[in-house]
């Protein structure tokens, strides 16, 4: 490997900006840090290059542990957006800089400076100063002077950052020549996706601190884990949908199961559906489809751009249910697609036009985390309890819907009453209160399968606490561990905790346990997470871990129902300050997984 | 006239051209010129005499030793000054920056007398430097003093904005090649500034030339000791001796013309040598 990074973590005034990434870079691998403005991919950049220092985990180069080694005995290369060309020295000087340093003798630093310079194609400019070149010419400038000591790594931070389209794409074919040429293993940082898929041999999407997945740009494309990555590379159509034995079907319409990949859970269940416009097809009519049919819509907008045509169609009432928009909004109900000229001339559509949608090919999001429905006794409470700030800025990130249902057993302790019949669907939201158990169980008797609990006072958790009562929950909430901890720039520790008079045998299968839950988290659900043992009653332990510090989150599996009431009474009725996510899986469930 | 047109978002060449030959020469040339036709209608010898005169010389030597000495402090601590203001962030950091700026506004009496009361031998700060045999006030040193503090902001001020310019990514970048701190600040962050240093090191000088009102209360006035040049001008004055009064005169013209010249030339000179010399 020639980059490794180990649980890295990088805060700044406690809040996590690089949040234990861990990642293994390839020899001669050209990889792309692909995430929005903010996400940490600078950060992480410049740590690789030793310029910040971390809080937590390991870097090494080719195998040696740098984590303590300062940028200048590294042996990186580093480009920077603003090209960062020393202006008082000439094209020459500055690339025989890092010779000069060394203190290489002239005339084999005039060699290396002839070789670089054709390598970036721009002999003879030697004597120019970086003010007399253009941006294009100053940039692969500064990709020489980074070559010019034979780092082991180069690492380009936005390096187009500030050029225009057309010699940005050339550069970018210089970039990789080069990069081919010397077979050097290249990290770079973009906000751009056109730029990622073009250059990158694997990309790795980061979002809030956390590299959240890392694939081949096509596998990223067609096989996205997270809403983010689905939405964040191209465009993308995200719809409800319930998964069942025989497909999944969006409102009354059953998609037969083709091109839909296996998704491994029995249980019928809410899913996350992702749609390309490209894989959308239309036709007048459903008959005239030769793919399945999804729903109507009423054409839009209409955008031409060259090769393709985009189209907003907005859906029909019953199906715009399903739709989640850009915005996580449910309102918008347009549903992007687009068309090849070929398949403009074989159909050509108008605004105002009724058409028929179907689906060539759809992705299902494995994630557990589908939608949010806010469950209170009342409208108004449930009305309040969806603007939660909490709420809100998790519905966002996750771009997904938040529902509301009014349920009046859940005043008073809601037992005796009868269920509703109304079909459980997404994470259940209650706002704390002392019939809050109560109300968890009325809601896991009727189909839900999280809940998640808001305290009163808005907070944003810098500190996830994970733990599960029976090991037959540990899937599942290690799953929508991961989903939420996608979401949520906050660390994520697991707490194994044993009774306080295990012996020593015990000891060591209650440590091989916790390791065991972190591979599997990172292997299986992709999320990183540190882990502690500690030994004692499980709900004291819990609450003086939480009781710590402000800011924390806990994440509860279940098996069992009524463990809920026997162990954590007192922990849950005395309204905490923190947010709770119970997980229940019950035993056939898992076993069924 | 064509050649001098250039595209500019002021309307009007011609116009804003007339208006700035219009205000250079009704602010500095004029007067200027006056100057140097009133020392012409002096006699060659008469002239010789009064520049020339051992006061005369005694005085040229305080008054462009002492500006050389403080702008020279100017340029170090200056320096260290704009580097704090421009490379930290602590509270207070802004009033600082702003009480840099006091100077300019001071009325020089003010300064001049303020420092004559801490510096005097029974002075808050002069009366623990008095045992140690270091006299300020009504010295050379007091003369010293008092022109740092008048050229102090046009050394930071220059110096600024040049090292707001000096991006970190450039010294991060050197770092990356393998330099070390000392080798970045003198390849990378010197040579970025040296113009902007000059700039006020140039500007602080001749403030102090031309400074007056501050170094006449600290300095004592001594004739061939303290004496600086532009008081021994306003003494010819009040003796009504106007000729000799412009013969000074001219004479620290020429000499402040030289040197600034010579600046300008250093920096100048500078630049070619830094871009040649590192081939």
């Amino acid at each position: 490997m020639s980059i490794t990074l180990d649980q890295v973590t990088k805060r700044y005034q406690g809040v996590p900006v690089v949040n234990d990434v861990s990642l293994d870079v390839r020899e001669g691998e050209f990889f792309v840090l692909l995430g929005p403005s903010g996400s940490g991919k600078s950060t992480l950049l410049r740590a690789i290059a030793g310029l910040t220092g971390i809080d937590h985990g390991r870097i090494s180069l080719h195998g040696r542990d740098v984590t303590n080694v300062g940028a200048r005995r590294r042996g990186v290369g580093l480009v920077f957006q603003n090209y960062a060309l020393f202006r008082h020295m000439t094209v020459a000087d500055n690339i025989e800089f890092a010779l000069r340093v060394r203190r290489v003798r002239a005339h084999e630093r005039r060699q290396r400076r002839k070789e670089l310079l054709r390598l970036v194609a721009l002999e003879g400019l030697d004597s120019r100063l970086p003010t007399q070149l253009s941006g294009g010419q100053q940039q692969r400038i500064a990709v020489a002077r980074a070559l010019a000591h034979k780092p082991e790594v180069l690492l380009l931070d936005e390096p187009f950052g500030a050029l225009d389209a057309k010699i940005r794409e050339e550069l970018r074919r210089t970039i990789r020549q080069v990069q081919r040429e010397l077979k050097i293993t290249t990290v770079l940082v973009t906000h751009d996706q056109q730029e990622a898929f073009a250059l990158a041999d694997r990309i790795g999407v980061m979002n809030l601190g956390r590299l959240l997945e890392t694939a081949e740009p096509d596998e990223l494309y067609a096989r996205p884990v997270t809403r983010f990555v689905a939405t964040f590379l191209g465009a993308a159509n995200l719809l409800l949908a319930r998964q069942t034995a025989e497909g999944i079907s969006f409102g009354a319409e059953l998609v037969d199961a083709r091109g839909v990949e296996k998704v491994d859970s029995g249980r019928e269940h809410e899913v996350v559906a992702v749609l390309r416009p490209e894989e959308a097809e239309i036709a007048p009519t459903p008959e005239a489809l030769a793919s399945p049919f999804i729903a109507r819509g009423t054409v839009d907008e209409i955008a031409f751009t060259g090769a393709y045509e985009r189209i907003r169609i907005r859906l029909n009432d019953d199906t715009a249910a399903h739709l989640i928009g850009p915005d996580g909004s449910a309102d918008s109900g347009l549903l992007e697609a687009s068309r090849t000229q070929h398949e403009q001339r074989s159909f050509s559509v108008a605004r105002g036009q009724q058409v028929a949608i179907g689906m060539r090919r759809v992705h299902v999001l494995p994630t557990p985390l589908s939608s949010f429905t806010v469950c209170a006794a009342t409208s108004d409470e449930a009305a309040q309890l969806s603007r939660h700030p909490f709420l809100v800025d998790l519905a966002a990130r996750m771009k997904t819907r938040v529902a509301l249902r009014v349920e009046s057993a859940l005043a008073g302790t809601g037992s005796g009453a009868t269920p509703s019949g109304g079909d459980s669907s997404g994470v259940a939201v209650l706002a704390a209160g002392p019939d809050v158990i109560a109300q968890i169980e009325w809601l896991f008797h009727r189909g839900a399968a999280e809940a998640l609990v808001l305290p009163a006072p808005p907070t944003t958790p810098k500190r996830v606490v994970i733990h599960w009562l029976e090991r037959t929950a540990r899937r599942g909430t290690l799953a929508v561990s991961a989903s939420l901890l996608r979401h949520v720039p906050a660390e994520a520790v697991f707490f194994g905790i044993l009774p306080k008079d295990t012996s020593g045998d015990a000891r060591s299968v209650g440590m091989r346990t916790l390791l065991d839950a972190r591979s599997e988290a990172q292997a299986v659900h992709g999320l990183e997470m540190r882990t502690e043992l500690r030994f004692g009653d499980i709900a004291q332990e819990l609450a003086a871990q939480l009781g710590e510090s402000r800011d924390q989150m806990l994440i509860l599996g279940i098996s069992d129902i009524t463990s809920l009431r026997e162990r954590f009474s007192a922990l849950l009725t005395a309204a905490p300050g923190w947010p709770l996510l119970v997980v229940y899986r019950p035993r056939d469930d898992a076993r069924r997984e | 006239m064509s050649r001098f047109r250039q595209p500019s978002v002021l309307p009007g060449f011609g116009l804003t051209f007339g208006f700035a030959m219009f205000y250079l020469s009704a602010i500095v040339l004029i007067p200027l010129i006056a100057l140097v036709l009133k020392t012409g209608t002096m006699p060659w010898s008469q002239f010789l005499d009064v520049v020339l005169h051992p006061r005369s010389v005694a005085s040229y030597r305080l008054s462009f030793g002492t500006s050389l000495l403080a702008a020279g402090i100017n340029a170090v601590f200056g320096f260290i000054i704009a580097w704090t203001l421009v490379r930290y962030e602590f509270p207070g950091r802004k009033i600082i920056d702003a009480l840099i700026d006091m100077p300019f506004a001071l009325p020089t009496a003010v300064s001049g007398i303020a420092l004559t009361a801490v510096f005097a031998q029974n002075g808050w700060i002069g009366r623990y430097l008095e045992p140690l045999g270091i006299q300020v006030a009504y010295t050379w040193i007091g003369i010293t003093v008092a022109l740092t503090l008048i050229g102090l902001p046009f050394v930071v001020r220059s110096l600024q904005p040049a090292l707001q310019e000096v991006q970190s990514d450039l010294e991060d970048a050197a770092e990356t090649l393998g330099a070390g701190k000392f080798y970045i600040f003198r390849r990378i962050i010197l040579p970025t500034v040296t113009p902007a240093l000059l700039t006020g090191f140039a500007l602080a000088f001749a403030r102090g030339v031309g400074e007056y009102g501050s170094v006449i209360f600290i300095s004592g006035n001594l004739p061939m000791k303290t004496e600086i040049t532009p008081l021994l001008i306003v003494i010819r004055l009040e003796e009504f001796d106007y000729l000799a009064a412009a013969a000074l005169g001219f004479v620290m013209l020429v000499i402040s013309f030289l040197m600034l010249l010579g600046i300008n030339l250093l920096q100048a000179w500078g630049r070619r040598w830094m871009v040649a010399g590192n081939r």
